[in-house]
């Protein structure tokens, strides 16, 4: 072997000799090794590796939970089963599907479709149906055997308090289409918020799922878990919505088509926002089909609008406060001046009609806010003018998006001479006269009369509606948060300030107020209550009439401000104002018991 | 840089050795193809080969004994190399091995033993050095022991423990006297409780693990278990590329690199296997028989040394993976995936046919 030059042989290739005998030794145990692994023991470890299957199933992540301002879960998560194929370990697909399909009563088609859009060899589980029944699962986990490929995955579901409870604000939760797959950061099957804050925040709800080994052997029973990846919880969302006034709210409008929205004045904190009629919003976790889809997109009654920011309707009388923002501040009108109502208003050769036939007799400004008299804004809207009403308007929010944090939000429209000439389209009296009684091209959204009112309820601030207050992840840290922001202020003279609240008040509290139906005793409630017209000045059916009622309490120190609108509800005074009514109830809970027991005493 | 090559140098190239080599390489090159058939991996391996080949024929240029003679100087730069890891390695799985150049990553331990066996090489011919003496020893392996502690810390215990054969063996081949040899071995033995301390959790885990492979079935058990399956599972023939499930279905770990042996063996079985230790024989065989034949003290030091990393690497890493040994992250020369093993590998070989070449000047 290592034999160096012949017979002369030295010491040191002598030693080498002996550690190249002590490595060949070695090399040959190795293959003394070899030979006992593939050999002897071969058939066993063919056998093993036979059986030897490792499974990677994926563990989804509880997607974050939403909070009422006071701690109160807004929405939470529930384990459900989902039916899974796992396509590369399935066998004999055509058999499987047709038995799966007769068996859970799912059209074939649509197995053969779902695993028809990802690779045959894909380990990543292709989710068939969210939602089984306990008794499908069953019948999947008997035959679990003759399925190979076939999984129940148990994913975290959402569960909502009610199914419409807080829909429009909250927003669905669906699986990611193949649109929105496009942009690459969603893999098939993903659940994903697609409307409200859950849209939103989805990026910080979603969490990170988590994934799970297990070794199965051939007839795919697990027999171990080799390893497991927890999932990652969503980052959980206080808003700033209080789970008891959304509650009120949406009882008070139940059966209604419209929108409340309860503002806190000094912060500008949504503390509930409705919009009726809602969508279930559980009907979308499951398996929503096309048929419900195609219904619910279809519905007359629209119950995919988020009214309180997506509706934009003519404001009615509510507007007349910004009338008489306009008119005193701008000196063109006083708490003085009156007029005289006989129910008609001539100008040219029209005639506008009050909505009182036969009119309010004489009244002044305040009377006139009171009564909600038009007659007296017809008038007097002259005087002040469609440039200082519709600068007015737009200095209270009208006529530009709130910014609330939802999406979709549309932003009105405040209709001025200036704007109508740009358009090369003239501007009539008759558009004056319209427009100092809120009617006419003025459109606006329930959330910008919430914040305008709000703004005269707080002295002019106009506030962004908040309503995430802040995103805490799992480990405690914060991913998001909100402080309050204005992003207006309306100046005006203190003593305007207190005329317009002082009128409001009026209008609840006064005996021939509009707005009496909201009276509550121990709660000194202000508001504005309109009726707007669709077709203005029509004499169309009452049943047409939007109904508002615009509000704030207590008058001396503003904590809410409470804007409801009853699309085709009638008159304000009649259909809103009893609404607000019931909400202040539920708000002010104490202080009205507690003022009923005083006048019982 | 490059230097006229004597005719009698070209005659006397070992081509056998290098045949083994280009036969482990070719080896190396199917497995990794097989892994993932796109090629991608599988052609940079080739990449590393290139640059590797340009090494090690710089190498073979230059004279082993001027690259003996430069010793002091590369220790230095491989010890700086070494604390440069330290200071800017990046951690890969708890282990900072790898420091950035550029796009590449290096590993500098790598690369030291090739700077260790030039070194036992420098302190073992110098005057000090000669007779082997008491003194002598005591040097040497102060010499080696800051670096193969820095290796240690580093934490990159395969490297380390391939160092110690190595030295080994050159004293062995030294004639180092047997009391002395047992006396050393003795003291390594003593110093293991502390050795124990030093270690790493994962390390000590894994040797706890060796001893008990079902003590952690989910972690390093898993590894020993499945690369064990995927071994014995290739019987006689094997499997072939389409039926080796273990490999290709990624039960192995680390199947790219220090557990190709695993992927290889399911694929080709027995046979392949044997072929493959053949080539291993063949390497490990003709580095001795150069070391025998070489007639000068640096160049024997050198080929014996370069012998026994050879051999070390290849027996831990095959012991490890056939539940032989402890798990240790050591490459298999010539078949891992990855370029400063492939890299320092020929270049080791570049050595062996360096002093081969040169054995009767």
């Amino acid at each position: 072997m290592a034999s160096g030059s012949g017979p002369r042989r030295d010491a040191w290739s002598k030693r080498v000799l002996t550690l190249t005998v002590m490595v060949a030794a070695a090399f040959v145990m190795l293959l003394g090794q070899l030979w006992y692994l593939q050999v002897l023991e071969g058939t066993k470890f063919r056998d093993m590796s036979e059986k030897n299957r490792i499974r990677v199933r994926p563990v989804a992540a509880p997607r974050g939970i939403l909070f009422d301002r006071n701690g109160l879960a807004l929405v939470d998560n529930r384990p459900a089963f989902t039916l899974s194929f796992i396509p590369r370990e399935m066998e004999d697909r055509d058999t499987v599907l047709a038995r799966l399909a007769v068996m859970l009563k799912i059209p074939l088609a649509e197995l053969q479709d779902a695993l028809a859009k990802v690779p045959a060899d894909s380990l990543r589980p292709v989710r068939i149906r969210r939602d089984l029944s306990l008794e499908d699962v069953a019948k999947v986990e008997e035959s679990k055997l003759d399925f190979p490929g076939v999984v129940v995955e148990v994913e975290p579901q959402r569960v909502y308090p009610t199914s419409t409870f807080a829909a429009h604000v909250l927003g669905y939760v669906r699986e990611v289409s193949e649109e929105q797959m496009k942009g690459g950061r969603y893999r098939r099957g993903d659940m994903i918020g697609q409307t409200g804050l859950e849209r939103l925040l989805d990026e910080h709800l979603r969490g990170r799922d988590g994934g799970e080994r297990i070794e199965v052997d051939a007839l795919g029973r697990s027999v171990q878990l080799m390893q497991r990846e927890e999932p990652r919880p969503g980052a959980q969302v206080v808003t700033t919505v209080d789970r008891r006034i959304q509650e009120a709210a949406e009882r008070a409008m139940s059966g209604l088509s419209g929108s409340v929205v309860v503002m806190d004045p000094k912060s500008g904190d949504i503390l509930a926002l409705t919009s009726s009629p809602a969508f279930g919003l559980d009907t979308f976790a499951g398996n929503m089909d096309r048929d419900a889809w195609v219904r619910l997109v279809k519905d007359p009654a629209h119950p995919l609008l988020n009214r309180s920011l997506q509706g934009q309707y003519p404001p009615g009388s509510v507007f007349k406060m910004i009338v008489t923002a306009a008119g005193l501040q701008e000196g063109s009108l006083t708490p003085m001046d009156r007029a005289y109502c006989n129910g008609e208003y001539s100008s040219g050769t029209r005639t506008w009609k009050d909505w009182k036939p036969g009119g309010h007799g004489h009244v002044d400004l305040r009377g006139a806010v009171v009564q909600s008299c038009d007659v007296f804004f017809y008038q007097y809207g002259l005087k002040v003018g469609p440039e200082a009403i519709a600068r007015y308007a737009r200095a209270f929010g009208l006529g530009s998006v709130t910014g609330v944090d939802l999406p979709g939000e549309k932003s009105g429209l405040v209709p001025s001479p200036e704007g109508r000439r740009e358009r090369g389209r003239p501007w009539h009296s008759g558009d004056t006269l319209n427009m100092s009684i809120g009617q006419g091209a003025l459109l606006v959204t329930p959330i910008q009369v919430a914040r305008m009112t709000a703004a005269i309820a707080n002295g002019g601030v106009l506030w962004k509606p908040r309503l995430i207050q802040r995103v805490e992840r799992p480990d405690g840290k914060l991913a998001y948060s909100e402080s309050t922001r204005m992003n207006g202020q309306v100046d005006l003279s203190p003593v305007v300030w207190a005329f317009l609240r002082q009128s409001m008040s009026g209008v609840v509290n006064d005996a021939v107020g509009t707005g009496a139906a909201a009276r509550l005793p121990g709660l000194e409630i202000a508001g504005k209550t309109g009726t707007a017209q669709t077709i203005a000045n029509s004499s169309s059916a009452k049943g047409q009439d939007h109904a508002w009622f615009a509000s704030f309490a207590p008058v001396n120190d503003p904590q809410v401000v409470v804007v409801v609108f009853v699309e085709g509800g009638g008159h304000g005074g009649a259909i809103a104002a009893p609404i607000a009514r019931q909400i202040y109830q539920a708000i002010f809970l104490e202080k009205v018991a507690m003022a009923a027991l005083g006048t019982g005493s | 840089m490059i230097l006229r090559i004597d005719r009698r140098l070209l005659q006397n190239v070992d081509w056998p050795l290098l045949a083994a080599a280009l036969a482990l390489i070719c080896l190396s090159f199917i497995s990794l193809w097989s892994l993932s058939p796109s090629g991608g991996i599988a052609f940079r391996q080739l990449v590393w080969v290139g640059v590797g080949s340009v090494a090690m024929l710089m190498v073979v240029a230059l004279d082993y004994r001027n690259l003996v003679r430069a010793a002091p100087a590369f220790y230095v730069f491989g010890l700086g190399l070494l604390l440069t890891v330290f200071v800017l390695g990046r951690t890969v799985s708890g282990a900072r091995r790898w420091i950035h150049l550029g796009p590449f990553t290096v590993q500098p331990s790598e690369l030291f033993k090739l700077i260790f066996v030039l070194t036992l090489a420098w302190a073992l011919t110098s005057r000090w050095g000669r007779p082997l003496s008491r003194g002598a020893l005591i040097g040497t392996t102060a010499l080696v022991g800051v670096p193969f502690i820095l290796v240690v810390r580093q934490p990159d215990l395969g490297t380390a423990l391939v160092l110690l054969p190595v030295l080994a063996s050159v004293l062995i081949g030294l004639g180092i006297r047997l009391k002395i040899f047992v006396g050393l071995i003795a003291a390594g033995l003593a110093l293991m409780p502390v050795a124990w301390l030093a270690l790493k959790e994962y390390q000590r885990e894994r040797l706890l693990v060796y001893i008990d492979p079902f003590r952690d079935p989910l972690g390093t058990a898993y590894n020993v278990i499945q690369a064990k399956i995927a071994i014995g599972s290739g019987q006689l023939l094997g499997k072939g590329v389409s039926g080796a499930t273990q490999s290709r279905l990624a039960f192995l770990p680390e199947r790219h690199t220090d557990f190709i042996f695993a992927v290889f063996a399911e694929m080709w079985g027995f046979a392949g296997c044997l072929v493959l230790i053949m080539a291993y024989g063949l390497l490990v065989l003709r580095g001795f028989e150069i070391a025998a034949g070489a007639r000068e003290p640096r160049g024997r030091i050198v080929a014996l040394g370069i012998t026994a990393l050879f051999a070390t690497q290849t027996l831990i890493n095959l012991g490890m993976v056939t539940g032989l040994l402890p798990v240790v992250g050591i490459p298999l020369p010539f078949m891992s995936y990855g370029g400063s093993s492939m890299v320092v590998s020929l270049m080791a070989l570049g050595l062996l046919l360096s002093v081969r070449m040169r054995q009767f000047q």
